[in-house]
This record gives structure tokens, C-alpha cells and sequence, in this order.
């Protein structure tokens, strides 16, 4: 077959000869000499031809003068590519073609690319790539802009060199630290506990446990920063799991330094249950006023492929009492799914803890989900919100109806002509 | 950006760059107008030549443009020597510039160069279904049927699927040529056709009855017909295959419906252990069941009436012929309320069994579970379409025999002008007594296909045949 092919592609090539020669360009298209160089070229042409004439195949052959030099070069490398030299190789032409492709590609990331089921998959996974690359660079050169600044400043202040003695003590970062951390510690003894389940590494992809552990990274944060935090609980933690990995990977030393409580037991092990509350989306209880007894739990899970009612499941088999926030009752919801991010959900209980008030707590929702907050009866602003839809978007009165008629079955259905 | 009309100088391309907004892009621009006007690929190739002289080299992207108009031209030459200079620069191309060069080599003379071409890229990757189309498309244009079909058969073992364009140019290519062996082939793709639940639309089954009335000594006869509710065909009175699935279908069904649907990853997200525990029980001393009803979904049919009012009507419209019924609900249909009267509760619960689950469980999965447990001759009223538990079965072969048993099976509800309800069967038509898929007894053939004016939404099936016996 080799052979056959190798045969048919000579008198392929030959069959195009007489074609190009129509194009005029007799003489000098194939012999062409290794050592003449582009410049030289460039020179003969504007030397010796007129300029109304133009040679249009002439990108051909500097096209062809420049690559006979790497070709002698490109000789000794190996013919068979390795797998991976392969998936390089292949980037660099979906880079070439004008594709989203980072620059620099680890061999761990090209083994995950290699790995993609599909080509979407891999496509989706280069693009991900790409835009991190994209932000890390942006992210360099602001810091790098940051640090002239900085500089400058220094220099005119050094210019005054007059230092100022200020009354207050100045409170460095450090000290702050310590002051949270005594609260923390403080918290760990007599503070409210609020447990994270971290039991739904089966249910999640790599990337959705790493968002995952961003998440409650933020959220202990936010606490140990909180007038009166919580006693975190990590319940369900197995050691040398995904999350443990990712916990160190983001904490680094600091992860053995964390004042909240890690686990592998379960909390109905830990907590009586009766005082267990599992916060879930889902739920079809809506909590209506923070409970200082109770303790809330919060499924430490990501869940982009919408696994509908896995943390409900999860309470319904320990048979523990359910709610959800009352984002319904409080807001007058525009798009996006009910679940929140876990920080999210960490500054909306601690502030429910401090205030009890609603809408204090639920201003941490984000604010393209919602509407406004609910001050006349849901269902005369749905009617608005309706309203405002058929209008901006020309959507059809019926299909109006018939949305509404969905989302509220019996109580409030518009009046029908 | 209007590409000019004839080969420019280097200087007057400069000008135009320079007049452009973003400069950086203008070479990308202007070729991609090039493409959108079909220019002449002279002003192409003069931009081409004032870059190689600028800059000594042409990028990979712009070449790639040059390549798509002289594709889009059939210069077959220039595709030739853009593909020359392509390989000696690059190790290898892409997947976009492959499919461009397999598909400008393809429609010429120089069609084997493109299998070459397709045989590069399978060292590198899968090919994409396109570039086996052209492939097949040239090799069965030049009568070449062996290889078209080798080059078929190898991108089905690669899990590529071939589009219906391939498929009728088979047929439109073997019209009057004999072998058995080619018939062998065409058979396989008219089974392909069966298996993938794949209704040709007419043009494709026009090709498909040409071949069949090409062949020469076959004395195969098609004709267009509407087969009757019975499933009896009015030209050869022919009864197609019943829609019922076999006894290893119908448990296979069943299992899964178990496994995927009640199941799951958790028993728990749809239902508990102990209450699909307690509804088995439930069925299993009452079986079989003639008919199971969605209860809340039928209460729902008529918004101003009440909902029990609703389930009302329907279960004594369909109590009727002593057919033994199963209502699935949830327990807040017992706590008397606005729309839940005890009284009526009462009066229906004396006419059909009742199963009442908890009200966060989902009720479908033991509708089907009902159902399907009861026998093949068991049918259910709902009028949801039931995709989200169809979309939990795990494969696609399951998958299809869900539709079959629910086109089969299902019967909806609908509101008729006067108010009254009727049954009816789902959706919109009876239910098929025989099964829509493209069949053979041998001496004939029945396909089902579409129109291709005529919406078809997958829960449809065509009503249209191609009725071919042989004579």
C-alpha cells in the first residue's frame, strides 16, 4: 500500500507540471539553489521586473526556498513520533489554525488532553487551558505594574524622607491574624458548629472536587474573619482522598494549622440527631429563622451535571430533618439554579447568625439571579416580571401563560381570555 | 472590508493595510471576505506573494484560508501545490486542513490523492465523518463499490457515524449494477437503517427504490403507501411486525427500568428502599393491572375543574370496560383539602386501587414499574413524555425499546372543544399496533419515511411507506 501510494503521489505531481507551467513561471521554479537566500531574491525581482507585471505563484517559491533549508535541518529527527510528541505536535498546528491554545503545556496536562473521551472534551479541556493561561499572564503583568508603582511611591517618599509619627498603633497583618485566630479558637470551644459533608467525591470530577475545596477555602475564611464564627466540621474527611489532596495542594503547611475540627467520622456519629439540620436546595422544607441550637449541614459538592436531589438522598437515608433557604419567599427570582456556592451559603448563615435578617443574608445571593427583594405579594410582581418579559423579548402571551402555569401550578395562574 | 477585483501591487496592499483599522488582522480579514465573495484566486494569490516578500513566510492560518477558496473554486492544482508546500513545512496539519484538502481532492480527477490523504490521517487521529463522506462519495462515483464499502464498514467499526447524504449515494450509485455481493452491502445499510430507528427522508427513499427497481433480473416493484391502524399493507397485504416486544425485550426492559430508572446511583434521590419495598408488595398482591394512572398528572387536564374532579372523570371513563386500574399518587391527596375532597377520594378508591407515595418520591418510576410488571397487555395514562427517566437509562439500545413500549403502550388525555374528555392514544395517533422501523420478510421490503418538509419531532413516527415486493 506504502509503495502504491508513493507511485500514484509521482504521477500526481507530474500531472500538475504542465499545469503550472502555464502560470509562467518556466524556468526558475524548480531548480531552485539552496544557498540563494530570500533577500537576494527580493532584489533580482525588483531589478529585473517591471512593475505593472506580477508573478502571483512567487509566495510558492519563497515558500519552497525557505523550507529546503529546514528540511536538511529536520532530517536526522526521528521519523516515528512518540504518542505524546504526537499530541504536542498536533496542538501546535490547532495553534497555527488560529485556535484557543495555551503557549506553555505541562506533560501532565498533555496526558489529561491525551485522555479526553472525545473531541469536544478535548477541545473544551485545551480552551479551560487557554483562558488560565490567559488570566495568570494578566494577573503577572498587573503585579509586575503594581510593584513599579509601588516603587515610585517609595522613591518620593524617601524624597521627603520626613516619617511621620501617627498615634495609632500600626496593626500589621500578623497581628491580625492572631487576633482571628483566638476568636477561631474561641469558636472551636463555645461557638455554634456548622459541618461541611464531605461525601461526595464519588459524585464529582476532578475539576468540580477542586472547585469544591476553593469554595470551603473561601468560606473558612470568611469565618475565622466573622465576629463570631463558627466551629467548622469536616465530617466524612478520608485521608489521602481527592478533597485531602486538594486541601493541601490550596493550604499548603497551613492546612495542619486550620482551627476547625476534621473527621472521618459522620456527624449523626458526633451530633445527636435530632439537632442535625441538612441545608439542601431541594428540600421541600423552607427554613424560616435561624436556630442558635441547631447544627446545619452543608454537602461540600460542586455539581455542574446537575445531579438533582443527591444531598437529599443522602439526608433521607440518615433520616435527618431537611431545609432550604427561602429564596422564593424573599426574592423575586430571575434565572439560574437555587443552589449557591458554599461561601455563598457561609455568608449568608453567618450573617443570619449575627442579624436574623433576611435580607441582609440573602444580599449575598448573587445579584443576576434575582430580580429585587419581595415587597408586595409574589404573585403581582410575577405579573410585572411577566410583563416586562412579554414586552423586551416579544415572547408570545401563550408562551407566558403556559411558563407560569408551570412554575405555579394552582395559586396564582393568570386570568386566561 | 471589499476584497479588490484584480491582483494588486505590493505597495497598493500596503495601502490598503494601512487604511484599515486594525492592522494586525488585516490579512486574515480581507481573506475571509475573499472567501464570503468567491474572488478570483488571483487577488489571492497577489496578497499571498506581497506577504511571502514582507515577511518571508506565509502562516499556517492564511494558508489555510487560501486553501478553503481554492476549494471552494475546484483548483485542483493550486490545492496540489498548496498541500506541497504544507507537508514539507509542517509535520502535520490538522484536522480542519485535512478535511479542506480531502474534500478539494475528492471532487476532481484527482480523487485517489484524497484517499491518500485520508490514510495520513488516520496515523494521527480519528477522521472526521466528512472525510470518509468525500472519500466514499468519489470512490462510489467512479463505480469503485468495493472500496466505497470498505471505507464505509471501516468508519462504522470506528464508531463514526456516516450521514444520511452517504448512505443514499450508495443507493444512487449502484443503480443497475449487478453482484450479490454489492446487494449484500445495500442490505446492510437498509438494516442499519432498522436497527438505528433511522426513517430515510423521500428523496433518499426515491434512491433506495430506484436501486431496488435497477436491479437487473430482481423484478422488485416499489410503491408509496399509508399503512392502516391494523398494520396491514394495502399493496402486497402484507402484516408488518407487531409493535409488542419480545419476552427477552420486555424483561430486559424491565430490569433496567428497575436498575437505571428506580435504582440508580441512589435509591434514595428518586424513592426509599422501604416504600419501593412496600408499593412491590402492593402490585405484586394485586396483579395484574389492565391500566395505571398518573394521578396527578390527570388531575391537572382541566384547569378550572377541580383536581380530584379531574382523576375522577378520567377513572370512571376509563373503569368502564371492568378493566382493572391502579391509581399512583401521593399521600397529600388524602388530607382533605380545596382540591382534594375525601368524599370523592372515597367513591374513587371503590373503583380502582390506590398507591400513595410519600410526597417528596417521584411517582413515574413506579408508574412504570406498574406497568411494565402487570404484562404486555398493561397500558398507562399520563400525558408527561417521561424523558427524564428515559435519559436515565444508560444505553441507547435500551433507550430505543423504551420508545417502542411507550409508543405502544401510553395512552393520553386530551381536551376536546366541547369540554368533554376522551382517551386518547399517544400522541396523537393510536397506538401502533405494528412496529415503524424498516423491515423484510425477504420477498419484500416496508420502510417507513419522512417528509422532509414535515416537522418530525422524535416521538413521532412517519406515516408514510415504501412498499417494495418482488414480483
Amino acid at each position: 500500500m506504502q509503495c502504491a501510494n508513493m507511485l500514484l503521489r509521482k504521477i500526481v505531481r507530474n500531472s500538475a507540471l504542465p499545469f503550472a507551467a502555464q502560470h509562467g513561471m518556466k524556468k526558475d521554479l524548480f531548480p531552485l539553489s539552496r544557498t540563494l537566500s530570500l533577500s537576494l531574491y527580493l532584489k533580482q525581482d525588483k531589478s529585473c521586473e517591471p512593475a505593472e507585471k506580477l508573478d502571483l505563484d512567487e509566495w510558492k517559491k519563497v515558500m519552497k526556498s525557505g523550507l529546503q533549508e529546514e528540511v536538511s535541518e529536520t532530517v536526522s529527527e526521528p521519523k516515528e513520533l512518540s504518542s505524546l510528541a504526537a499530541a504536542r505536535e498536533t496542538l501546535e498546528m490547532w495553534r497555527l489554525a488560529g485556535k484557543a491554545v495555551p503557549e506553555h503545556i505541562s506533560e501532565e496536562q498533555l496526558k489529561t488532553f491525551m485522555e479526553c473521551p472525545s473531541k469536544s472534551a478535548k477541545k473544551k479541556y485545551i480552551k479551560y487551558l487557554h483562558l488560565k493561561e490567559l488570566h495568570k499572564k494578566n494577573d503577572k503583568r498587573k503585579m509586575a505594574e503594581k510593584r513599579e508603582r509601588r516603587l515610585e511611591a517609595r522613591d518620593e517618599t524617601s524624597n521627603t524622607e520626613e516619617t511621620k509619627k501617627s498615634p495609632f498603633i500600626c496593626l500589621w497583618s500578623s497581628t491580625m491574624d492572631k487576633a482571628y485566630n483566638w476568636r477561631a479558637a474561641q469558636s472551636m470551644i463555645f461557638g455554634q458548629p456548622l459541618v461541611f459533608d464531605m461525601s461526595y467525591e464519588k459524585e464529582m470530577s476532578l475539576r468540580e472536587v477542586t472547585n469544591t475545596v476553593k469554595q470551603i477555602v473561601m468560606s473558612e475564611s470568611c469565618n475565622r474573619r466573622s465576629v463570631d464564627p463558627f466551629h467548622i466540621h469536616f465530617c466524612n474527611f478520608k485521608d489521602d482522598s481527592l478533597y485531602h489532596r486538594e486541601f493541601v495542594k490550596q493550604y499548603k503547611e497551613a492546612w495542619s494549622k486550620l482551627l476547625i475540627t476534621v473527621t472521618d467520622q459522620c456527624y449523626t456519629e458526633i451530633f445527636p440527631k435530632d439537632k442535625l439540620i441538612y441545608l439542601t436546595a431541594d428540600s421541600p422544607k423552607v427554613m424560616k429563622t435561624f436556630d442558635h441550637d441547631k447544627i446545619y449541614i452543608v454537602g461540600s459538592v460542586v455539581d455542574r451535571s446537575i445531579k438533582r436531589g443527591i444531598s437529599l438522598a443522602r439526608a433521607k437515608r440518615l433520616g435527618l430533618e431537611t431545609a432550604a433557604l427561602p429564596l422564593e419567599k424573599y426574592l423575586l427570582w430571575n434565572t439560574g439554579a437555587k443552589n449557591l456556592t458554599l461561601d455563598q451559603m457561609m455568608h449568608i448563615l453567618l450573617t443570619l447568625k449575627d442579624t436574623a435578617d433576611w435580607k441582609k443574608a440573602l444580599e449575598f445571593v448573587p445579584k443576576r439571579k434575582y430580580c429585587g427583594f419581595v415587597n408586595k405579594p409574589v404573585n403581582e410582581l410575577k405579573k410585572t416580571l411577566d410583563m416586562i418579559h412579554t414586552l423586551k423579548l416579544g415572547k408570545g402571551q401563550e408562551e407566558v401563560e403556559k411558563r407560569f402555569a408551570k412554575n405555579h401550578p394552582k395559586k396564582y395562574r393568570l386570568k386566561q381570555k | 472590508v471589499q476584497p479588490p477585483e484584480k491582483p494588486l501591487q505590493a505597495e497598493e496592499w500596503n495601502k490598503l493595510r494601512d487604511d484599515f483599522q486594525l492592522p494586525e488582522v488585516f490579512e486574515e480579514v480581507m481573506l475571509n471576505s475573499m472567501i464570503r465573495c468567491n474572488s478570483p484566486i488571483d487577488v489571492a494569490k497577489s496578497l499571498l506573494t506581497h506577504l511571502a516578500k514582507r515577511d518571508g513566510d506565509i502562516a499556517y492560518s492564511v494558508l489555510i484560508k487560501y486553501l478553503t477558496l481554492c476549494v471552494h473554486q475546484g483548483q485542483v492544482s493550486e490545492i496540489l501545490d498548496v498541500y506541497d508546500i504544507m507537508k514539507v513545512r509542517f509535520k502535520i496539519l490538522e484536522s480542519g486542513a485535512y478535511s479542506l484538502l480531502i474534500k478539494g481532492l475528492s471532487n476532481s480527477d484527482q480523487w485517489r490523492m484524497a484517499l491518500n490523504i485520508l490514510e495520513e490521517v488516520k496515523k494521527i487521529m480519528i477522521p472526521s465523518r466528512t472525510c470518509y463522506e468525500s472519500c466514499i462519495k468519489a470512490a462510489s462515483r467512479h463505480q469503485e463499490m468495493k472500496l466505497a464499502f470498505e471505507l464505509y464498514n471501516e468508519m462504522l467499526a470506528k464508531d463514526v457515524v456516516p450521514t444520511l447524504d452517504v448512505l443514499q449515494s450508495f443507493f444512487n450509485f449502484s443503480r443497475g449494477m449487478e453482484g450479490a455481493e454489492l446487494q449484500k452491502e445495500l442490505f446492510g445499510i437498509l438494516f442499519y437503517l432498522r436497527e438505528n430507528q433511522i426513517y430515510p427522508h423521500k428523496t433518499f427513499m426515491r434512491s433506495i427504490k430506484l436501486w431496488f427497481e435497477s436491479i437487473p433480473g430482481g423484478n422488485w416493484r416499489g410503491h408509496l403507501t399509508n399503512i392502516k391502524d391494523s398494520g396491514q399493507c394495502p399493496v402486497c397485504k402484507h402484516q408488518l411486525e407487531d409493535s409488542n416486544l419480545t419476552e427477552e425485550e420486555y424483561s430486559n426492559l424491565s430490569e433496567r427500568i428497575i436498575r437505571d430508572v428506580i435504582h440508580g446511583t441512589d435509591t434514595f434521590r428518586k424513592t426509599s428502599p422501604k416504600e419501593f419495598e412496600a408499593f412491590q408488595t402492593f402490585v405484586e398482591n394485586r396483579l395484574p393491572f389492565d391500566i395505571v394512572i398518573d394521578g396527578l398528572n390527570i388531575s391537572h387536564i382541566k384547569s378550572r375543574k377541580m383536581q380530584c374532579e379531574n382523576l375522577f372523570d378520567a377513572v370512571s371513563c376509563l373503569a368502564k370496560e371492568n378493566a382493572r386500574l391502579l391509581v399512583l399518587g401521593r399521600k397529600h391527596m388524602l388530607v382533605n383539602s380545596s382540591n382534594w375532597k375525601r368524599e370523592i377520594m372515597k367513591e374513587m378508591q371503590n373503583k380502582a386501587d390506590f398507591f400513595f407515595a410519600e410526597n417528596i418520591s417521584e411517582d413515574d418510576a413506579f408508574l412504570l414499574y406498574a406497568t411494565l410488571r402487570s404484562g404486555k397487555h398493561c397500558r398507562f395514562v399520563t400525558r408527561d413524555f417521561l424523558r427524564d427517566h428515559k435519559a436515565c437509562l444508560s444505553d441507547s439500545l435500551t433507550r430505543h425499546l423504551f420508545c417502542k413500549w411507550q409508543r405502544g403502550h401510553q395512552i393520553a388525555f386530551s381536551t376536546s372543544a366541547k369540554g368533554e374528555t376522551f382517551p386518547l392514544f399517544f400522541p396523537q395517533q393510536p397506538a401502533f399496533r405494528y412496529d415503524c422501523v424498516v423491515q423484510t420478510t425477504g420477498d419484500t421490503w416496508h420502510i417507513p419515511y419522512k417528509d422532509v418538509f414535515e416537522e418530525k419531532y422524535s416521538y413521532q413516527v412517519p406515516r408514510k411507506w415504501l412498499c417494495i415486493q418482488q414480483k
